[in-house]
């Protein structure tokens, strides 16, 4: 059997809910997931295609090397799988009673949300890289502490 | 335009004929908004807020229905006869649990069964103050009611009402008593000092300070011994409160919690409350006195001069609540370095092992430095603001003795107030000022204190193991376990077991085989009642085992789990853990049939030999033996045995597995081993593959059949001779 690579696959919705690959046209994988190794870490690289019974097919060391075709539709994927958020901009923040309210802005649009135990639940990855856990367990990711507004700076700075 | 943070829905609009119905937090887009997902008897349909219809589904089409749990959050979707696969609708974390109900509504509906699922609402939002609640269903840490909260606590000062009693007592004479010696010291610079005679009043006068400056020495060591006694016994009693409702919470808070952060309810959060309710409590009275009885004074002193040196009050007051909120911001963030750093330290210690082995000491130290800097850091700009803050405060304090010596130092050259008048005010400023600092800083401490009590009150009304349901039975076990559609998920929408069919008759070995993460643990887990299914029933001699009372029936199972854990005691106390008043003998034969006794026997103390902390010093087999030890003398029903032999030699194994062999004659056993060939005992074999039973039978059925169990054999026999393989030639080449 062909080995698949990044220039002999291709990957296609099929139904429109079930990503597939064939791998050079000779045979197909019928479920693919896209994972990422360090999404937190190291964003945009490293990426798994795993098969249904969760073993990895192929991994990719980013999504350019793959075809702008096949980089759309895996892009469509990552984003149905990934619904992690990231913070563009913290509205307010405030300790009370011993929990934390955030209001942020992330690409999804606004959120609130409380953190308690904050030791726990903010991981800093990194020195200027933050997660937030809410009690749910969504996670709300500040990529670079240095890229947000004074504003939202402020806020972490106030409470972190 | 203020915009509106788009959250889980607070309410589900109700709507005539849909059985399910329930709002998603996502769009299609993947932006936060809002989507409905409606299940009726005939169809699945997905809906827009502006009533669009976005999806149909037949439900006579569907074959099944699941969460997928996705990277934060988890989609619906939606398998058709055809196997075709769908995905319906995705949402957070946050109602992923609802949705997998739902998922499991559908495929009843799918199959025509009843609808039998538990969708009650959530809350999200508090009723009262519209915040976001910290827990779905959880207590609005705002709207908790500060006085029933202090009326709780004020109820750990029951058992000690007298002493009480006479604490505020002593604080009242204090009080009266701090007010005689300005008196005192007045009227003897009117009458002795300024007329320069009158020895007899100054001796008289004198006599009477000595007298009162005695007995406030008397009532103030008083005072603080009872202080001492009930601080210690209140906080013991706190700490025993909280100790007990934590041994008893379920063990999913225990998977969520961080053993450090329980610990802390059980240390820190008790200090908080106790600290409060002993010495604030007293001093509340005793400085409100002070304040009301002294004011009280001067205004009857003088009026006019005690409203002038009490004009910075306001100011005080004011600075006090403007610089609260920021100030306790900051130093909650030094609590927060603090933990940083506390978590690092114990964490480089713990693995000190790890730590030389790598040579990672400057690395640690570099990790070290870097949080102690933080903590130093925050620490300092904490402490610089508040003292700038308290500069002020003492500033504004000072600036009442100055405003009293100007207006009442003009009132004296004036003769409108005599020198004595005059020094008896000017004392009894301090005594004013002192409080007035003191409820500056109170307020904080009360929240502190608040917060603390409300957190060892989650614990104590949080829900607990169903230990002593009062009509729970005691059965004497027989020993057949029966698994009756079993699901069960650590994360509810997560299931890590689904549709778990089983019986093991009493008596009988059942191995559990599968691959890792497979659920042998989890199902184990289950029926010591650990955890309990999400749905179905585990029967125990056909009795649903919720009914059997806890204890009871947790002392008729022996579990051998598979990360032993020792206690920091001997080797003869742990064994004879779950049997205090076993005798040596029966130790010793315990010890034997898990062929430990031998290597007990050669230690210097034999069975007083200490284990160390969680059984640290010995050999991570000898710790396997010594608990499979503990589970045999617990003399069990039904006997669980999670890896128990994996860590010791074939040899060994083989020894412990005659013995086990004797000894689970007549007990349901469970044992769950990687090494398959400990299995060959088991009357039956059940193989579990992504928590779904896939094979039953006895080793050689199973061989027979060549499905999954007989892979996984021969995979490990393949692994087995390449080891031997690489030993041979090893063996070779010396
Ligand atoms: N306390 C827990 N909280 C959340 N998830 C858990 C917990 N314990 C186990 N899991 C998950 O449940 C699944 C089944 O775990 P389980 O411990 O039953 O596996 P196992 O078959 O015993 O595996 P192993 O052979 O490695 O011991 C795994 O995916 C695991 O990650
Ligand atoms: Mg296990």
């Amino acid at each position: 059997m062909i080995t698949p690579t990044s220039d002999n696959i291709k990957l296609f919705h099929e139904p429109k809910d079930v990503l597939r690959m064939t791998v050079a046209d000779q045979y197909s994988v019928v479920q693919i997931e896209p994972r990422w190794a360090a999404p937190l870490s190291h964003p945009g690289q490293l990426l798994g295609l795993m098969n249904s019974k969760g073993e990895e097919v192929l991994l990719l060391p980013t999504v350019e090397s793959l075809s702008a075709v096949n980089q759309e539709v895996i892009q469509r994927e990552l984003d149905r799988r990934y619904l992690t958020s990231t913070v563009h901009k913290i509205v307010s923040a405030k300790v009370e009673f011993g929990a934390t309210y955030w209001t942020v802005i992330t690409e999804r649009g606004q959120r609130d949300f409380v953190v308690q135990s904050l030791q726990e639940n903010a991981q800093w990855l990194g020195e200027r890289q933050l997660v937030f856990v809410d009690i749910d367990h969504n996670r709300f990711e500040v990529p670079d502490i240095d890229k947000l507004d004074p504003q939202s700076r402020k806020f972490i700075d106030s409470i972190l | 335009m203020k915009s509106k943070s788009i959250n889980p829905s607070e309410t589900e609009p109700s709507s005539t004929g849909a059985l399910i119905r329930l709002v998603a937090d996502l769009l299609e887009s993947g932006d936060y908004g809002q989507r409905v997902l409606e299940v009726d008897a005939e169809s699945v349909r997905v809906l827009e807020m502006n009533g669009a219809l976005s999806a149909t589904i037949p439900i006579a089409d569907i074959h099944n229905a699941r969460n997928e749990p996705v990277v934060g959050g988890g989609r619906l979707e939606v398998t058709t006869k055809k196997g075709e696969k769908l995905a319906l609708i995705s949402y957070t974390h946050t109602i992923a649990a609802r949705f997998s109900e739902a998922a499991r509504g559908i495929e009843q509906l799918a199959k025509g069964e009843e609808l039998l699922i538990n969708l009650k609402p959530q809350r999200t939002h508090c009723e009262k103050c519209k915040r976001l609640l910290p827990e779905v269903d959880g207590i609005c840490p705002a709207c908790v009611d500060r006085g029933k909260t202090l009326l709780r606590i004020a109820r750990f000062m029951l058992p000690y009402k007298y002493w009480a009693i006479t604490l505020a007592t002593l604080a009242f004479l204090t009080t009266v008593l701090n007010l005689v010696p300005p008196i005192l010291q007045g009227r003897l610079i009117d009458e002795v000092l300024q007329r320069h005679t009158n020895y007899p009043l100054l001796y008289q006068l004198i006599g009477v300070w000595v007298g009162i400056a005695l007995t406030s020495s008397l009532i103030n060591i008083t005072r603080d011994r009872i202080v001492a006694k009930l601080a210690g016994s209140i906080a013991a009693d706190l700490r025993a409160t909280v100790y007990r409702a934590i041994e008893f919470l379920q063990l999913t808070y225990f998977d969520k919690k961080q053993v450090g952060a329980i610990s802390s309810r059980v240390t820190t959060d008790t200090d908080r409350v106790w600290g409060f309710l002993v010495e604030g409590v007293p001093y509340f009275l005793l400085n409100g006195l002070m304040l009301v009885g002294v004011s009280a004074f001067l205004f009857w002193t003088n009026w006019f001069l005690a409203l002038c040196i009490l004009a910075p009050i306001p100011v005080i007051i004011t600075i006090a609540v403007r610089f609260w909120k920021p100030m306790t911001q900051m130093f909650y963030k030094v609590g927060q370095k603090w933990a940083r750093f506390y978590i690092h330290l114990n964490e480089s210690l713990n693995g000190i092992r790890v730590v030389k082995a790598f040579a990672k000491e400057d690395s640690e130290f570099h990790k070290f430095t870097k949080r102690n800097v933080e903590l130093q850091e925050a620490g300092v700009k904490a402490d610089s603001r508040w003292f700038t803050i308290f500069g002020a405060m003492l500033f504004f304090s000072s600036l009442g003795t100055i405003i009293c010596w100007l207006v009442g130092g003009a009132m004296v050259v004036r003769k409108e107030l005599t020198l004595g008048e005059f020094y008896r005010i000017h004392a009894y400023l301090a005594l004013i000022y002192g409080p007035i600092q003191w409820f500056a800083a109170v307020n904080n401490w009360f929240s502190r204190a608040m917060a603390g009590a409300d957190r060892i009150f989650e614990i104590i009304d949080m829900e607990k193991e169903a230990y002593r349901l009062d009509d729970g039975v005691r059965h004497d076990i027989k020993g057949e376990v029966h698994f009756e559609d079993v699901r069960f998920g650590y994360d509810k929408s997560n299931p890590v077991l689904k549709d778990i069919n089983f019986v093991a008759k009493p008596g009988e070995m059942i191995g559990l085989v599968g691959k890792s993460g497979a659920g042998k643990s989890t199902t184990i887990n289950l029926i010591a009642r650990f955890y309990e299914p999400d749905s179905g029933s585990i029967k125990i001699d056909g009795l649903d085992y919720r009914e059997i009372e806890l204890q009871h029936l947790r002392r008729q199972i022996g579990i051998v789990l598979q990360e032993p854990f020792l206690f920091n005691g001997t080797v003869a106390e742990n064994i004879a853990y779950g049997k205090a008043d076993a005798t040596m003998e029966e130790i010793v034969e315990a010890a034997r049939a898990a062929n430990a006794h031998n290597f007990i026997m050669m230690k210097p103390d034999g069975y007083d030999q200490m284990v160390g902390e969680r059984g640290a010093k010995l050999s991570g087999g000898e710790r396997q033996r010594v608990s499979i030890a503990r589970a045999i003398l617990h003399d069990p029903r039904i006997l669980i045995l999670d890896e128990a032999t994996s860590s010791v030699d074939v040899e060994t194994e083989k020894q412990i597995q005659e013995a086990i062999g004797r000894l689970v004659a007549g007990r349901t056993t469970f044992a769950i081993a990687h090494r398959l060939s400990t299995l060959r005992n088991a009357d039956r074999l059940i193989v579990l593959d992504r928590g779904k039973i896939v094979e039953v039978g006895t080793h050689e059925e199973l061989m027979e059949k060549k499905g999954v169990f007989s892979k996984l054999v021969e995979t490990q026999s393949e692994i087995q001779e390449i080891i031997g393989f690489d030993l041979g030639q090893a063996e070779a080449a010396k």
